[in-house]
Parts: structure tokens; C-alpha cells; sequence
């Protein structure tokens, strides 16, 4: 046996006395611009928008519950709920939520001090509490009612007041997600201390790195389509109306070069996470390093190729099979990392916890997910169920059973680092068996009535399709409700839960060799990274995780101090 | 394989940890500002499509635009620009060589040029004004040009106006010695500036030229 030094320097002795402070909850109402207090920000304000969504979700399955309209005043009010359901969950859930890991995780585990630029960082999470009110308002004028998507006409010539607030609002979103993601890469590529590689670098950092690009060169694809949006309803220009001279089809191909690699901007990270929690909690090196950074990066890549699949019944019918090629390329490096994560497992020594029941969750309800997008991708089946519920189906499974799933995982693996208190495992397998449950029987059943032919966007359906309707709105109160036992685990756990020191999962990345919570300069000394971040089960690795152990969690006596 | 480690371990130097020094944030803010840029050219490139697009569909309205307007103003104009960058390059340059003086002469010349570009356009448009050529959609046979006109020459216009702004900041620091030792803030209104010149020689070949 080797003797391992610890990676601390020299001061260790003093700091093993020391308490481990966290920081007061009044931190976390104003400005700073400690990426670890932003990262929480972020996570708490998309939780809450996590809960208005779902809020909105529960009505839709309350109307859909039998096929009259009775819970909505109109079909306009419904399509009106539905347009804030997809914006809140898409543009202030998913997307500030990976900025809330992104920002947490991404500076500690490249061994960074804080991100590249700390008052931008600020900047650009403060401009989500206007975006979002600015956007909620506009349910209170005359609401939205074009879907996520505002696809003109319905955006330009048939929606009121509420439908420029919410362009305004997502023109504000996509200027803080821009303004992250230069943060983002700026840090990644120029923080990282010397003895971080790139092949090194932890993959929730190869990840957040494609998922950042992908933002900076298409979030402005985005601006530029609103600002002409917004043009044509305030200044009475015509670009997206045909009797003006103008182009529908402008829109859908800018929004979805926007659109379609942002549901990687949903996606990427979450597939980082799995990457982490699959290979912390089942002790086992990851299969495929390198193969599944680069499949990050060529995703991103392949990502901006296939945005007209969104439109295969709108286009012009020679570019319909490039681009069903394309959208069949893309599972590709998506195969890679799937077949990363099971190779990761395989023979591994499981440990079942919360975090690794939603990895493994995410892994089962992405590849259907995954399976639909490539028969969607195929031509004639897309437009045999183009508009369905197959459709919805699809998306709830890549962006519920993929995205939320990881946020989940990541969740239950990061909570004792930004907190320093374990959360209650019982809760937690409680709460995923709620949600995999609820999300499985709210959104299989969807397949069958998509392919059957129900309509997506409408209030009110044909009686044939009653029955599974009722199962899908009781599976969808049943996922509504798994949210409540998560919400009393996080409070509960912050409190009460037990002490977790600095590394309870025996991780190697280096977002583990300092205290939980990390001091606010994140290590006490220069972090030196072990040689491979998922090295797990040499005995060299077992040295550089007892030698942080003794580091940080040599006093037993150690409390958490609020 | 564990004494490797251990000697890794050991074998770091320990500069002072807390701040990054002058080079290390001045990479970092060069980096950041080429990022901006790149996502800036995805936006003016969505508004030069739609120019693009009626160049294509209606030929007549352009040709039509480019026999009443003429391309004298608008040249004399592009030349301010161009010249203003070349203004640019030389109060980098004498910021560089020490010259605070110099520094602050080529920067408000560079200002000034911005200046005059924005007057050039606002006569500009006030001609067209008088043609009947207008933002938003009317009955005349212009105005499907209109807003793909103003579109991305007014959003360059306000990239011009934010540059002038700009300079005048650099000018407040840069008298009070912000840039003697360290010329990043000059270096980095210069990236933009560049950038602004460079999507004006874009809209004046495509809208005026061809």
C-alpha cells in the first residue's frame, strides 16, 4: 500500500475542527454572485415554476377527465392553459433548472474557484423573475392561446396582448440562457486548473459544455425569430403574414432551428448526470469515456440538421427524406450513451438508491422515448399520426421520463453536497415509485389513443376515447401528488436529515473532496483531480477516497451549523 | 499506480488562490466577447435571409429602391465606418505603446465616425421616408421592402449607436488610466466595433451593391 496524500496541502489539521457553515437562508433572496448561491437560486425559482406547470397540468387532465368541456369556460381558455403549461415547463423549468446543477456542480467538479464571470452569472438569473412574471401576466390580459410553438397566424392575427408578453418574456429568457451558457464555456474551456484534462474533465462538464454551445448558436435563432414576431404584432410589419408579402413557413423553420437542439439543451445535461450517478452508485468505471463526451458533441452537431422533421406535413415534399435521414443519424450518439450507461452497470455492485432508481428510471423511459423519435422520424407513420397524442406521448417521454427523471437523480446525488444533510432514502424510493408509476400509466396509454386517433390541442374528444382518459388523468393526479412527498423530503432533509460529510457516496470527482457545503472559495487549498474521474475499484482509488475521508470527516464530533 | 498518484498529488504549484490574475480574466473576457459575437452574427443573419429572400421573389421592388436612392450617401457613409475602425486599431495601438493621449484621441475619433455613420442613416431614412418606403405593411407597391429594409439596417444602427456609447465609456476610464497597464476594455470594444464594421460591409454589398 501505497501512503496517499491527501488533496488538501497542508492545512488540513485546522480545518478538521472547523464547522461547516452553511450559508443563511436570507443569502438566497439577494444578489450575489457566489455560483454556489446562483445554483440554488435557480434550482428553488425552477422548482416553483416546476409546481405552476404541474398545477397547469393537473387542470388539463381534470378537463380531459371526460370529453365535454366542463372545468374550462372555452376551448380558448384551455388552449390557453395549455400554451402557459408548455412554456412554463420548457423555458422556466427545464432549462434554469440544468443551470441550477450546471452552476453548482460544473466549477467544483472542474476544481474552479467560481465560474469565469460571477456578475453575469447574477445577471443572467435575475432576469428570469421578470421574464417569468412578464410572461405569467400575459394569462391575465388576453391570454396566449398558439401553443409553445406561437406559430403565426395564430400568434399574429388571432392571439391578443398576452401573446406579445410572452415573446417579450421568452426574448428575456433566451438572453439569460445565452448570457449562462458564455459563462458556461468560458469556464469550462480556461478554469480548470492544470492537472484537469479535457480527458479528465468529469462528463456533467462534457455535457453542460455541448449543451452550452448548442445554446449560444441557436438560443439566438430564437431572439431573432421574436423580434420579428414581435415586430409583426406591435409594428405592423408583415413577415410572417402571406397577404402581406410575408412567409408562415419563416417562423416554424426559425423556431424549430431554435426549437429542436434545444430539446438537447434539455437533454444533454440530464444524460451527463447519468453518467455520474450511474457509475458513482454502481462502483464501476464508465463504459466508453471518451465515446460518450464526443457523442455529446456530436449531437449538439447533428442536433441543428434535423429541425424540419417538425414539419414534415408543412414542407416542401422533396426535403422530407433528407431530413428523416438526418433525425434517424441523431439516435446514433444517443445509442452510444445508452449503451454506455448499461455497459456501466453491467456487473457492477448496485447500490439501489433514490439517486440510482431515477438513473435507472431515466434509462428505461428514455429509450421509449428515444424508440418513438425514430418511428416518428419515419415519414409515413409521422404523418399517419401527426398531431395525435402519440405525438404529446413522445415528448412527455423524452422530456418527463428523460429530463425530470435526471433532475430527480441529480437531486438526490447533489443534495447533501449543497446542504451537508443526507435526504431520507425511504422518501425517496417512495417518491420514485410514485412517479415511475404515475408518469409510466399517464403517458403509455397516450401511444394507443395517439395511434387511435385522438387529436392533441382540443378540449373536447370522441367519446370512444373516454376510458383511457380517466387512466391517464388518475395516473397523471397520482404523478401530481408524487411531487408533494419529494417537497416534504427536501424540507424535511434539510433540517432534520442526518449529517452527510464531505463525501457520502464515495465519489472520485472532485465536487466531493471538500466540505458539504463547499467554503465559499469551494476548496481550501488547490484540488488535485485523481487521475481518471470514474475510476472506481482500484486500489489506488480506494486510497484517494480514504485520504479525502480523513481529510474532511476525521472529526466525528463535526456539526452542521445554520 | 498509487505512488503516481500520491506524487501528482504532491507536485502542485500553489499560487495565490482566490483571484485569477490579469492574464487569466483577460483570456476569459476575450473568449466571452468572441462567443457574443458568434450568437450576434445568428441574429443579423436571420434578418439578411429575410432581405435576401425578397431579393430573390420580388426583384423589381430592389431595383426599383436602388434607382431612386443612389449609393452615394450610403458609400460616403460606409467609408466613415471603415475609417473609424482603422481609427480604432490605432488607439489600441497607442494605448499598447504607453501613449494614454494618443489613446483618447483615436478612440473619440473612433466615436465621432460612429456618430456621423448614425446621421448619415437618420437622412437616409428620412429620404426613403418621403418615398413612401415604411416599416410597417401598406398599400404601396414598397412595402414588402420596407421592413426587410429597416429591419437589419436599423437593428445595425442600434449596434452602432450601443458602440458610440461604448467608446465615450472607454474614453471616461481611459482618462482617468483605467488602460494604462492593462488595455483589455479597449481590446474588447474593439472586437465589437470590428464586428460592427465588419456586418455593415455585409448589408451595404447585399442591400446596396447587388
Amino acid at each position: 500500500m501505497a501512503t496517499i496524500a491527501v488533496p488538501l496541502g497542508a492545512e488540513i489539521e485546522s480545518h478538521e475542527a472547523e464547522a461547516v457553515q452553511r450559508p443563511a437562508l436570507s443569502e438566497y433572496l439577494r444578489w450575489s454572485v457566489d455560483h454556489k448561491i446562483i445554483g440554488v437560486q435557480y434550482g428553488v425559482a425552477s422548482f416553483l415554476f416546476f409546481i405552476i406547470g404541474g398545477a397547469m397540468a393537473m387542470l388539463i387532465r381534470l378537463e380531459l377527465w371526460t370529453p365535454d368541456l366542463d372545468v374550462m369556460v372555452s376551448g380558448a381558455a384551455y388552449n390557453s392553459l395549455f400554451t402557459m403549461h408548455g412554456t412554463v415547463m420548457i423555458f422556466l423549468f427545464i432549462i434554469p433548472m440544468w443551470a441550477a446543477f450546471g452552476n453548482f456542480v460544473v466549477p467544483l467538479q472542474l476544481g474552479a474557484k467560481d465560474m469565469a464571470f460571477p456578475w453575469l452569472n447574477a445577471f443572467a438569473f435575475w432576469l428570469i423573475p421578470p421574464a417569468a412574471i412578464v410572461v405569467l401576466l400575459g394569462y391575465f390580459v388576453t391570454p396566449a392561446e398558439a401553443g409553445w410553438t406561437s406559430y403565426p397566424p395564430l400568434s399574429t392575427l388571432f392571439s391578443g396582448d398576452g401573446q406579445t408578453l410572452w415573446a417579450l418574456g421568452a426574448h428575456l429568457l433566451g438572453i439569460s440562457s445565452i448570457m449562462g451558457s458564455i459563462n458556461f464555456i468560458v469556464t469550462i474551456f480556461n478554469m480548470r486548473p492544470p492537472q484537469m484534462t479535457i480527458w479528465r474533465m468529469p462528463l456533467l462538464c462534457w455535457a453542460v459544455l455541448a449543451t452550452s454551445i448548442i445554446a449560444v448558436m441557436a438560443t439566438p435563432f430564437l431572439a431573432g425569430a421574436l423580434t420579428l414576431l414581435l415586430l409583426d404584432r406591435v409594428a405592423g410589419t408583415t413577415f410572417f403574414d402571406a397577404a402581406g408579402g410575408g412567409d408562415v413557413l419563416l417562423w416554424q423553420n426559425i423556431f424549430w432551428f431554435y426549437s429542436h437542439p434545444a430539446v438537447y439543451i434539455m437533454v444533454l445535461p440530464g444524460m451527463g448526470v447519468l453518467s455520474e450517478v450511474l457509475s458513482v452508485h454502481s462502483r464501476k468505471p464508465v463504459f466508453g469515456y471518451r465515446m460518450v463526451g464526443l457523442s455529446s458533441m456530436g449531437i449538439a452537431f447533428v442536433g441543428f440538421t434535423v429541425w424540419a422533421h417538425h414539419m414534415f406535413t408543412s414542407l416542401q415534399p422533396e426535403l422530407r427524406i433528407p431530413f428523416m435521414i438526418t433525425t434517424m443519424i441523431i439516435a446514433v450518439p444517443t445509442g452510444i450513451k445508452m449503451f454506455s450507461w448499461l455497459g456501466t452497470i453491467w456487473g457492477g455492485k448496485i447500490r439501489f438508491t433514490s439517486a440510482m432508481l431515477f438513473a435507472l428510471g431515466f434509462m428505461s423511459m428514455f429509450v421509449i422515448g428515444g424508440i418513438t423519435g425514430v418511428m416518428l422520424a419515419a415519414l409515413p407513420f409521422d404523418i399517419h399520426v401527426h398531431d395525435t397524442y402519440f405525438v404529446v406521448s413522445h415528448f412527455h417521454f423524452v422530456l418527463f421520463g428523460g429530463s425530470v427523471f435526471a433532475i430527480y437523480a441529480a437531486l438526490y446525488h447533489w443534495f447533501p453536497k449543497v446542504t451537508g444533510r443526507m435526504m431520507n432514502e425511504r422518501l425517496g424510493r417512495i417518491h420514485f415509485a410514485f412517479t415511475y408509476f404515475g408518469f409510466l400509466f399517464t403517458f403509455f396509454p397516450m401511444h394507443i389513443v395517439g395511434m387511435l386517433g385522438m387529436p392533441r390541442r382540443v378540449a373536447v374528444y370522441d367519446e370512444a376515447f373516454a376510458n383511457w382518459n380517466q387512466l391517464i388523468s388518475f395516473s397523471a393526479f397520482v404523478l401530481g401528488f408524487s411531487t408533494f412527498i419529494v417537497i416534504y423530503n427536501i424540507i424535511r432533509s434539510y433540517y432534520r436529515g442526518p449529517v452527510a460529510g464531505a463525501n457520502p457516496w464515495r465519489a472520485l470527482t472532485l465536487e466531493w473532496a471538500t466540505t458539504s457545503p463547499p467554503p465559499v472559495t469551494n476548496f481550501t487549498d488547490d484540488p488535485i483531480p485523481f487521475e481518471d474521474p470514474y475510476g472506481y475499484g482500484t486500489e489506488a482509488s480506494a486510497a484517494y477516497l480514504d485520504a479525502v475521508e480523513a481529510a474532511f470527516d476525521g472529526n466525528e464530533n463535526r456539526t452542521i451549523l445554520d | 499506480m498509487a505512488e503516481l498518484t500520491a506524487n501528482q498529488l504532491h507536485a502542485v504549484a500553489h499560487d495565490d488562490h482566490g483571484h485569477l490574475s490579469e492574464e487569466e480574466q483577460n483570456d476569459n473576457l476575450k473568449l466571452g466577447v468572441w462567443l457574443y459575437l458568434a450568437s450576434e452574427i445568428v441574429i443579423f443573419s436571420i434578418m439578411i435571409v429575410g432581405y435576401i429572400l425578397l431579393r430573390i421573389n420580388e426583384p423589381d421592388v430592389v431595383a426599383h429602391a436602388h434607382e431612386e436612392l443612389g449609393v452615394g450617401l450610403v458609400t460616403a457613409n460606409t467609408f466613415v465606418l471603415l475609417a473609424s475602425s482603422y481609427f480604432m486599431v490605432m488607439g489600441l495601438r497607442a494605448m499598447q505603446q504607453g501613449n494614454r493621449a494618443g489613446m483618447l484621441r483615436w478612440i473619440g475619433a473612433t466615436a465621432l465616425g460612429g456618430t456621423v455613420f448614425l446621421i448619415g442613416q437618420y437622412i437616409e431614412y428620412s429620404e426613403l421616408a418621403h418615398l413612401g418606403i415604411v416599416l410597417g405593411y401598406s398599400e404601396s407597391q414598397w412595402s414588402t421592402l420596407g421592413m426587410r429594409f429597416y429591419a437589419p439596417t436599423f437593428f445595425h444602427g442600434a449596434h452602432v449607436f450601443v458602440g458610440v456609447v461604448w467608446a465615450l465609456e472607454v474614453l471616461r476610464r481611459g482618462a482617468k488610466g483605467r488602460y494604462d497597464h492593462n488595455p483589455i476594455g479597449i481590446e474588447m470594444f474593439g472586437l465589437y466595433w470590428h464586428f460592427v464594421d465588419v456586418v455593415w460591409i455585409m448589408l451595404f454589398t447585399l442591400i446596396y451593391l447587388v
